[in-house]
């Protein structure tokens, strides 16, 4: 009963600290408009490339909005070490560790604050798709749905590693700094923005065991469907793949929080 | 009188081998406003993490009204209250929502939670900028906010880490009155820790005074200076060829020896420190004594003995303040410190 009373009440602070940093709160809803709009115009030419209707749509939008909701999923997720980072360096969290809050309450709060961000910004795109391109996914609300949950249990896998590496290092300049190296390989060795045929050999047996493909398959199904039946294969392998990251990296964060913490 | 701190041969050396306490016992009554008077480096921020569960004790004993530091952490989070060196709040907050927050972690809500915190801002002087976002504060204000969020809870036993160092003069008397109120007015059993003997001698009813990790002295204020029993006389000489400081200050040791009334001579950084009874008196003396000898005074003062004339005859120095710079630096640049 403290954990959910501690967590809500963590929560709400950091969801105050995020609204009430302009900077912050700027980037966090124009990344997503950003990406939607430079991506989509950039690459919008391989729809007009022989075999694009192999992706199951004609439309470059809709064939990208899902990576492009990955894509800020995977950054924003990022971010959550250096908030960590910031209350071990200004002596918050030893604040909070003297007073009897549940510790785990910590973490929590922060990654649900971090899901709720992502499943914002994702709604962002996922409106601005629908209202300025026309794209709604084929799966209907139910399939919405399922695209912002898998989004926000994506991103809370990869806030783990965010978390864990500013628990290690204590310096927001090392997140950002491994977080940005591990971005635009795993990003652009993916189907996110480019389709499986146009990837050089070598690339798509990458792309093939790229938890950022798998995952953006998944949502792709949901966008594209409209049938379920193409969703519940790639869907059930993203859940997998996500699972064990998530188990991987919050395991190392809560390893590295309880040695924090002592 | 009930212990409501104990500690017994308490040790903690940190995993780089640093030994920061160093076989410390003490006690504290309940009620008592009691100080750990030292310079950096002296174990004292460290002791205070230990009692207030934030450190592990390599070993010795550690209680806290009652309960063990480590099997009773739990209980005594929830009693406790404890000011960090740094001023420690959330700058995006206001301060309300500050206080609030910390009353939260505490298990309190709802409207008792309310009426606690509007009462802590009026106490502190902070009502009117309540709603403002704790960034914008002033440095004495962030210190009393920070001071305020370490009591909505109502904690029965206060420990505060050198709650005054980087306030302005005005701001430390400012503080000394809160901090005398609480203990007085509210019966909190105080723990305080700081640089200043000013500080510990106004205070603090009972100190340590300590350095390098272990207790050189111990008692009331007046008890300690009482053992020195005389006045200091405070000598600095005038360098002169072919002899050195350290030459100097032996001779001048010889001298001063001979003289009547002269109970104890120490060294001091930059000189000798004589104690002697009606020290007033012996001036005359000591000056004709070292002109005789040609030897040059370059200043003389003569004091009432002060806490740092104690720390000076158990250690042989001066206490040394040192401030933090960048005490509001946000966080960002805060150097964290044992």
């Amino acid at each position: 009963m403290t954990l959910l009373f501690d967590t809500g009440y963590l929560f709400k602070r950091s969801l105050k600290k995020l609204v009430r940093n302009p900077i912050l709160l700027f980037f966090s809803l124009l990344q997503p408009v950003i990406f939607l709009l430079l991506f989509t115009q950039l690459f919008n030419r391989f729809s007009s490339i022989k075999g694009f209707e192999s992706t199951g749509t004609t439309s470059y939008v809709t064939f990208a909005i899902a990576g492009i909701v990955l894509q800020n999923a995977f950054s924003s997720a990022f971010q959550s070490g250096t908030a960590v980072v910031d209350d071990v360096k200004s002596g918050y969290l030893e604040k909070m560790l003297a007073t009897p809050v549940s510790r785990p309450a910590i973490l929590l709060g922060r990654l649900l604050t971090d899901a709720f961000r992502v499943v914002v910004q994702s709604s962002i795109i996922l409106g601005l798709g629908a209202l300025v391109f026309g794209v709604f996914p084929a799966t209907g609300p139910l399939g919405l749905l399922l695209i912002l949950v898998t989004i926000a249990f994506f991103g809370l896998a990869w806030a783990g590693i965010s978390l864990a590496l500013g628990l290690k290092t204590k310096s927001a300049e090392s997140v950002f700094g491994i977080a940005g190296f591990l971005t635009f390989p795993l990003l652009f060795m993916s189907t996110a923005l480019s389709p499986q045929f146009f990837l050089p050999e070598w690339m798509k047996s990458v792309s093939a065991y790229n938890p950022v493909s798998i995952t953006v398959d998944a949502i792709r199904a949901l966008v594209i469907g409209p049938d379920w039946t193409n969703v519940w294969n790639p869907l059930i392998t993203a859940y997998a793949v996500i699972a064990i990251i998530a188990i991987v990296t919050l395991g190392a964060t809560m390893y590295l929080f309880r040695k924090v913490i002592g | 009188m009930t212990e409501v701190i104990s500690v017994k041969d308490l040790v903690m050396i940190y995993p780089d081998g640093t030994k920061a306490v160093d076989g410390v016992s003490f006690h504290v009554d309940d009620g008592e406003f009691f100080g750990f008077l030292g310079p950096n480096g002296a174990g004292k921020s460290t002791t205070i993490k230990i009692l207030t569960t934030l450190l592990h004790k390599t070993s010795g004993e550690a209680k806290v009204a009652g309960y063990d530091v480590e099997k009773g952490a739990r209980e005594i989070r929830k009693i406790v209250g404890l000011q960090a060196q740094e001023t420690v709040i959330d700058w995006d907050l206001t301060g309300k929502e500050n206080l609030i927050l910390e009353g939260n972690l505490h298990q309190m809500r709802g409207k008792g939670l309310e009426e606690r915190v509007k009462e802590l801002l009026k106490i502190v002087g902070l009502e009117e900028v309540a709603d403002k976002r704790a960034a914008f504060y002033s440095g004495g204000m962030k210190k009393r906010l920070d001071l305020a969020s370490v009591l909505v809870h109502r904690p029965k036993i206060l420990f505060l880490d050198e709650p005054t160092t980087g306030l302005d003069p005005q701001s430390r008397a400012g503080m000394w009155d809160y901090l005398r109120q609480l203990n007085r007015d509210e019966k909190i059993t105080i723990f305080l820790t700081t640089q200043y003997m000013e500080e510990a001698d106004r205070l603090c009813s009972r100190l340590s005074i300590v350095d390098l990790g272990k207790i050189v002295a111990q008692g009331t204020p007046s008890d300690l200076k009482g053992e020195i029993g005389a006045d200091a006389i405070n000598l600095t000489f005038e360098n002169m060829n072919g002899k050195d400081s350290n030459g100097l200050k032996e001779e001048g040791k010889k001298i001063l020896g001979g003289l009547r009334g002269v109970t104890d001579i120490v060294n001091s950084d930059m000189g000798l420190t004589v104690y002697a009874k009606n020290g007033a008196y012996l001036i005359p003396d000591i000056v004709r004594a070292f002109d005789e000898a040609q030897i040059r005074v370059a200043s003389l003062n003569l004091s009432t003995p002060t806490l740092d004339d104690v720390f000076l005859k158990h250690t042989g120095k001066r206490i040394r303040v040192e401030e933090l710079s960048k005490q509001y630096g946000g966080g960002m640049f805060g150097r964290r410190r044992r």
